[in-house]
């Protein structure tokens, strides 16, 4: 890995880095693509495209919710609970009382709803009682993950309502697999067009909206976005519920994705999300993020964790992966602060 | 005259957390003790005295992390690899058919590197947080998962079996009628708490909790006591590690994952403040007892291990809800707007109110 740690430092094409580091993080997609495709020539086809496109879709969703939440300077660990709460709650209401098993659509509209409420308790005591955001969350989602597997239910459920088990066998393209992977076809799911519809909407949200604006002011200084007249404690509000809809979304789409609705998934896979959306340029301290550093970021994971499959190393390789991911991506991050802090220092006390 | 609930109110919360926890217990022991008739029992507390040790010392660990106002998320790998090291080394050594004085001079050193790996782990939370500057959130979230990464690489995923009977005593035997776990736990949080309240270090470590900039211009090498700080937590996390493996004649790289929302509402309970400065170690130590009590106590009803999670969760954000709205009642006299949104506690607030108390009372 230290090519690659040296890549992310060594960049010397500044204006090419991108406000977030999305130009960092395209070279090192680049040239991660080039050394696997030279180490494994079947790197190079359409399934492994279709492959790390299908593996990031869910993460991609996730990640969004994440990445407002982290802009307005919180932190985010419920979601996957929330996430895995909505979609198997969906499966099991369908199943049960046939509520919402002819169309699809109706279950992403609950999961929807029920990320909604979830997330409406983050935002209460988040932004109602001003508690700090980890520990909220770390409380959210024990009670989340808790309600779900004592309430809801605990069981593997393999049979889906109609709706759903015709979208998790729609596929956009599909691709037959390299005789050398053994694999059979690849294909790439229905679900990729409002997944990534979603990434444009929260784009042109963080953009273009008066709210968006808020979520930056809010991370960059909550008393001056205060003073300045944005409705910190709505746009609070916004954010947790907007955070947990998503997570509805994201858990529906995985829940529809994998075909066997397991309400013990997802919970403990956290940090892959929230390593993409620090590893994309958002600054933990708030007030720094863009969507297009953090679909890059995801992209970049899901491509790592497929490439060591590829290149043959084993499966329990990828935990430790990430976890280094992080800590050299975060590292990078705090050593260009670290630069501009002390330019910001010398100025000050050169100051009479 | 306006003063006086005010003041009656801050004499309350300077003592909340302990009043509020001795409330707590006996209420929780009266409750279970009418549900089940064996829970007041001393066979019932001595099973509770072998769980709470590792939990209780993954506590302490977060509690120094969070007097600076940072965070330690690297607890449970941390004590896992402590184990692993541990058992790996029982393991590859054929410890557990060794002569007993072997065995038990092997168990010695044996625990010795252990504790010592583990408090490595802890001198590369240090360095990502004061050399590189990265957030302790982040810093120790990806040591979470390197170190848990690594430690799946190392055993496979399996657990790793080989321990003498020695090592295991730890887990299992009492003295009197106190279980071994126990009294490590006590030892540690003496420890802790001399650490903590009668060094200059840990006078240091509280000064940077309650305001790091204040305490970086009076002098302080901040860098030096964070880097004390995350190494004394890995090795506190380290000795639940050996007792986690001593308890359970294994190590895994994937024991203890609920512990780590466990110790965090252990330690807000027992009245540590999240954003540093302020905690004590017969809060945190007393709340780990009265949460194991909870635990134990939905055990004999019949709950899931999922309902006391539903548990852990809501007395978390409950605790956090109650002295959040005490605070905003305790403030709301002389708010600013500085205040309503800088999230300070009244304890950075409160020195100066003292002083004028002081000053009030020397005429008189």
């Amino acid at each position: 890995m230290s090519w690659f740690s040296s890549t992310l430092r060594g960049v010397p094409l500044a204006r090419l880095r991108g406000g977030n580091n999305e130009g960092v993080l395209v070279l090192s997609i680049a040239i991660l693509s080039v050394a696997i495709g030279l180490a494994t020539p079947s790197f190079w086809s359409l399934g492994t495209l279709l492959n790390v496109s299908t593996n990031s879709l869910t993460n991609l969703v996730f990640a969004m919710g994440v990445l407002i939440v982290i802009i307005s300077g919180g932190i985010n660990v419920s979601f996957a609970a929330i996430g895995i709460f909505a979609g198997y709650s969906v499966i099991v209401l369908a199943n049960s009382t046939g509520f919402g098993a002819s169309a699809a659509w109706v279950g992403f509209a609950i999961a929807a709803g029920i990320g909604l409420g979830l997330g409406m308790l983050n935002a209460a005591a988040i932004a109602g009682l001003r508690l700090p955001t980890l520990i909220v969350t770390l409380g959210t989602q024990g009670i989340i993950r808790g309600a779900l597997l004592s309430v809801i239910g605990s069981k593997v459920i393999p049979n889906y309502p109609p709706g759903l088990d015709n979208l998790s066998t729609n596929y956009l393209i599909t691709a037959q697999g390299a005789a050398s992977q053994g694999a059979g076809a690849t294909r790439l799911s229905v679900l990729i067009i409002p997944a990534i519809l979603i990434c444009v909407l929260v784009s042109l949200l963080l953009r273009y909206t008066m709210v968006g604006r808020g979520i930056y002011a809010i991370g960059g200084d909550a008393e001056s976005a205060r003073r300045t007249g944005f409705p910190v404690v709505s746009i609070q509000v916004f954010i947790y519920a907007l955070a947990g809809i998503l997570a509805g979304i994201a858990g529906m789409m995985h829940v529809t994705q994998v075909r066997l609705a397991n309400p013990y998934e997802l919970v403990g896979g956290e940090l892959d999300v929230i390593a993409a959306v620090v590893l994309g340029g958002a600054s933990i301290f708030g007030g720094k993020g863009s969507v297009a550093g953090t679909v890059l970021g995801v992209v970049l994971i899901a491509l790592i964790k497929s490439s060591l499959i590829l290149l043959g190393v084993p499966g329990s390789w990828q935990r430790a992966a990430v976890g280094l991911l992080l800590l050299i991506g975060v590292t990078a991050q705090a050593l260009s602060a670290g630069v501009q802090r002390r330019r910001i220092d010398l100025l000050a006390e050169s100051a009479p | 005259m306006n003063d006086m609930p005010a003041r009656v109110l801050r004499r309350m919360l300077a003592e909340r957390s302990l009043v509020r926890l001795a409330v707590l217990t006996l209420a929780v022991l009266i409750v279970f003790s009418l549900v089940s008739s064996t829970y007041f029992t001393v066979i019932n507390f001595q099973s509770m005295g072998f769980q709470v040790a590792e939990v209780g010392l993954l506590s302490l660990a977060v509690m120094l992390a969070m007097l600076t106002g940072g965070i330690d998320l690297s607890i449970i790998s941390v004590a896992n690899i402590a184990g692993i090291v541990t058992a790996q080394l029982f393991k590859s050594t054929g410890a557990a058919t060794a002569e007993p004085g072997q065995a038990f001079a092997m168990t010695v050193g044996f625990i010795l590197i252990g504790l010592f790996a583990g408090t490595v782990c802890g001198v590369l939370n240090g360095l990502l947080i004061t050399r590189l500057r990265i957030t302790p959130i982040l810093a120790t979230l990806g040591t979470l998962q390197l170190l848990n990464g690594i430690a799946i690489i190392w055993t496979g995923g399996q657990a790793v079996y080989g321990t003498p009977n020695v090592f295991l005593n730890i887990g299992i035997a009492s003295i009197g009628l106190v279980p071994v776990p126990v009294l490590v736990l006590l030892t540690a949080a003496v420890g802790t708490a001399v650490f903590v309240n009668r060094t200059g270090m840990g006078l240091r470590l509280r000064l940077i909790g309650a305001n790091p900039t204040a305490a970086r211009y009076s002098g302080l090498n901040n860098d030096r006591v964070l880097m004390v700080t995350y190494v004394a937590s890995a090795f506190l996390s380290s000795l639940a590690g050996i007792i986690i493996a001593a308890r359970s004649a294994s190590a895994n790289a994937d024991y203890g994952v609920s512990y780590l929302l466990l110790a965090i509402v252990i330690v807000v309970l027992g009245g540590v403040n999240p954003m540093g400065g302020y905690g004590t170690v017969t809060g945190v130590v007393l709340s780990a007892f009265v949460l194991q009590m909870v635990s134990s106590g939905f055990n004999m009803v019949g709950y899931s291990s999922f309902a006391y999670q539903i548990a852990q969760g809501a007395i978390l954000i409950g605790v956090m809800s109650l002295s959040a709205l005490a605070r905003r009642y305790h403030v709301e006299g002389r708010s600013t707007l500085l205040n309503r949104w800088r999230r300070t506690e009244p304890s950075t607030a409160q020195p100066p109110e003292g002083k004028r108390d002081e000053e009030a009372h020397q005429p008189s």
